[in-house]
């Protein structure tokens, strides 16, 4: 039943979303253009103007911040089931910085013929490499303590800043970089679309795959282990496709942050913790906030839209928190 | 047998924690696995549940290699209820226990109505079915730790192992799981091993049980055989008194109050002598042993609690055999201790034509000048099973002089003015 609203929601958060930018396009014109091209409606006449505004500029981008909320929301829930606390996110176990420093790093010194994949595949192996070190470092024997594995993300992110404060400071192109840091779509464009979205569905597919997995684990790795799952195996391959799904969105808007730790933790009191449900719907939910938040950071003269969710989401985290702080 | 533990030993790192496990359980039984902290206990189900894995030995069910087995086939045999079942997550009673299906669901798989059939029946079973739909943080310890037992009932294992079920819960609660693991037993011919803290509840409760100490089992065996004081002295250190229980013949384990170590000191000087049995002297004894006070007592059967407790606190005891009436031998053994004594106290004990003898010495003692105190907490009417002899004797030795006590403050006072 959420997921009727949360798609009707979002149906409408396309065309309104559409409607918001420098050009007011009036979501009208929106529907029987979008009408026109799905073959639902004959002869709309829609100004050229429109059309290009619409298809060539709005329309990726949003297409795009959805992939993206989508990627930082399931990225965010798999993470907070996986360490059973809802404080992790892909950029507080320093995920996202390892994504950041590859793909920066591909920025420096790779030719940019080849940009629009080489920055998603160095970004992955960014994360993917930091995920490792991470995992590896907060490892005691074969098991990966909570306490440890946040406390040694956030030593690595702290580190990563600097490599990534050190790159930004030989570097040449030091504004690209550093408006692509602070996190934006203003140079979406449909072959990112293209590239990510098939990746993106592929990895929230593999992740749903353990919902139940993920259930069971939220009860403490033994119990789960005995209702039948190889624990250890589960937290590797999450931890892959979470470091992927967040590479994905990094390569391509920058670092945007708190997505992943507000969005499933609201969605989780809307839908329980059930992660059948709470995937889906935080995947939604995560779309459904990052294209508001996109629009309306078009709205003040294209502020780097990571910065919006820093506004929103640094006091979330406080509130968080002062709310555990409370239940001790 | 069903499940065999074969020279399992279990290291965390290079630390020796299970040395040479070996046991059998068969279906229908419920093993209790005691001992003291640190002993192991949690280490056996731990690598029983296969959490974690000997390095030497091996676990047999039926003839079958349980370490070989997949994780899943393995949770369809095997269930475990862990130590710390809080859940901060706030799924209902009900979401929890149907995960207990997992195991038998594919990875996409939802519930169907007979896997929900399950979970129902599990619930009904733990009674537990009422809080289905409340959310399990909102569950008390003893209902939660009811909605856990369900979900590993749900498993629908042969092999159900508990980790301290009872602990941090209140009796009503204690009483509860361990009928329901009784019941499971001998109902559902499931093989339960449960480790358990209260030494009382697995006597009362257990087929056999399991003592470890130092990684080692150190008695394997039904309650009376595994429950000995010198066991219980040697593993966790403590004195105990072993009893068994009046009414339902286990054995019952209570501590000895570390007062008791203490030899008696002859500090005051006085010997008293307690004319008891029956446990109506026990309490008394200690009291006066810890004031330093020399004890004696008289005549109580062997096996009495009276007796035991003297032979714990190093009081001279005259006995009889158990069961038997007193004898003229140990009549006058009775009245030569009673000759060594200061002061004589008759104990609220009831009168048979068995120790009607105890009367008699207590009249001798006033004979010869002894102070006697005659504690008469319930009236001796009805205490007397000797059809009003023992009555009249008591009356007499009101009328020569004893002095009635009501309770121990009294004993005391009348003592302490001598």
């Amino acid at each position: 039943m959420v997921m009727v609203y949360l798609i009707a929601i979002l149906s409408f958060t396309i065309v309104l979303t559409t409607a918001i930018g420098p050009v007011y396009v009036p979501p009208l014109e929106i529907v029987s253009l979008l009408g026109n091209k799905l073959h639902l409606l004959e002869n709309a006449s829609i100004p050229q103007k429109y059309e290009v505004i619409i298809l060539q500029i709005r329309l990726p981008r949003i297409f795009l911040g959805l992939l993206v909320g989508l990627s930082l929301a399931t990225a965010g829930t798999t993470l907070q089931g996986l360490f059973k606390n809802p404080m992790a996110d892909p950029y507080i176990i320093g995920i996202a910085s390892g994504a950041a420093v590859g793909a920066v790093f591909s920025m420096l010194i790779l030719p940019s013929f080849l940009f629009i994949y080489t920055r998603p595949f160095m970004a992955f192996l960014g994360a993917m490499f930091t995920t490792f070190l991470v995992y590896n470092i907060a490892r005691v024997g074969r098991r990966i303590p909570v306490d440890t594995l946040l406390l040694t993300g956030i030593a690595i992110s702290l580190f990563l800043g600097a490599v990534l404060s050190f790159m930004m400071f030989v570097a040449e192109d030091l504004h690209s970089i550093f408006f692509w840091l602070m996190g934006g779509f203003w140079l979406a464009n449909w072959t990112q679309v293209k590239i990510s979205i098939l990746p993106v569905f592929f990895s929230f597919f593999l992740i749903y795959i353990f919902a139940k997995d993920l259930n069971a684990m939220l009860l403490g790795e033994e119990s789960a282990q005995t209702l039948g799952i190889n624990v250890e195996n589960v937290k590797k391959i999450l931890l892959v496709f979470a470091a992927f799904i967040t590479a994905i969105a990094v390569s391509f808007v920058g670092t945007i942050g708190f997505v992943g730790l507000i969005i499933p933790h609201i969605t989780r009191i809307l839908v329980g913790p059930d992660h059948r449900i709470l995937f889906p719907a935080s995947a939604l939910v995560g779309g459904i906030f990052l294209m508001w938040t996109d629009a309306l950071a078009r709205l003040l003269g294209e502020m780097p839209v990571g910065i919006i969710t820093a506004f929103f989401g640094a006091p979330f985290f406080i509130y968080l928190l002062r709310e555990r702080k409370g239940k001790k | 047998m069903p499940l065999e533990i074969k020279d399992v030993d279990t290291y965390y790192g290079s630390v020796k924690i299970l040395d040479s496990i070996n046991f059998n359980a068969s279906h229908g039984e419920l093993l209790g696995i005691i001992g003291p902290n640190g002993s192991g206990k949690t280490t056996l189900l731990r690598t029983i549940s296969r959490i974690l894995k000997p390095k030497v030995g091996a676990i047999l069910l039926e003839g079958r290699d349980v370490l070989e087995m997949g994780y899943r086939e393995f949770s369809r045999i095997f269930a475990a209820v862990p130590q710390d079942t809080t859940i901060n997550f706030d799924f209902s009673a009900l979401d929890i226990v149907l995960m207990g299906r997992n195991p038998h669901l594919g990875r996409l798989e939802l519930e169907s109505e007979k896997d929900i059939e399950i979970a129902r029946r599990s619930m009904r079973l733990t009674n537990c079915w009422e809080f289905a739909e409340r959310p399990i943080t909102e569950l008390s310890g003893g209902e939660r730790q009811l909605v856990i037992i369900a979900r590993a009932l749900t498993q629908e294992p042969k092999v159900l192992l508990l980790d301290e079920p009872t602990s941090h819960l209140d009796i009503n609660y204690q009483i509860e799981i361990m009928e329901l693991l009784k019941r499971l037993t001998s109902e559902e011919k499931l093989i339960v091993i449960a480790v358990i803290h209260d030494l009382n509840l697995a006597a009362r409760y257990c087929d056999r049980l399991v003592l470890l100490h130092d990684g080692k089992i150190v008695s394997l065996g039904t309650q009376a055989e595994v429950l000995t004081a010198e066991n219980i002295k040697n593993t966790f250190g403590a004195d105990v008194i072993v009893k068994k229980h009046a009414l339902t013949n286990h054995c019952y384990v209570s501590p000895v109050p570390s007062p008791l170590k203490r030899q008696n000191k002859t500090e005051a000087g006085l010997t008293v002598h307690l004319i008891c049995g029956g446990g109506e002297g026990a309490s008394l004894m200690h009291e006066l042993a810890k004031k330093g006070y020399k004890v004696s007592v008289g005549v109580v059967n062997m096996l009495d609690t009276d007796y035991e407790v003297a032979k714990l606190l190093n009081i001279p005891v005259v006995t009889e055999a158990p069961y038997s009436p007193i004898s003229e031998e140990a009549f006058q053994a009775h009245l030569a201790v009673v000759d060594r004594a200061n002061v004589v106290v008759l104990c609220n004990i009831p009168f048979g034509f068995g120790n009607l003898r105890n009367l008699e010495v207590a009249e001798r003692a006033l004979e010869r000048n002894k102070p006697l105190l005659v504690f008469e907490a319930t009236r001796i009417e009805k205490r007397d099973f000797t059809n009003g002899e023992a009555t009249k004797r008591f009356i007499i030795l009101k009328g020569k002089g004893a002095i009635r006590v009501k309770n121990q403050e009294e004993v005391f006072k009348a003592i302490g003015q001598l």
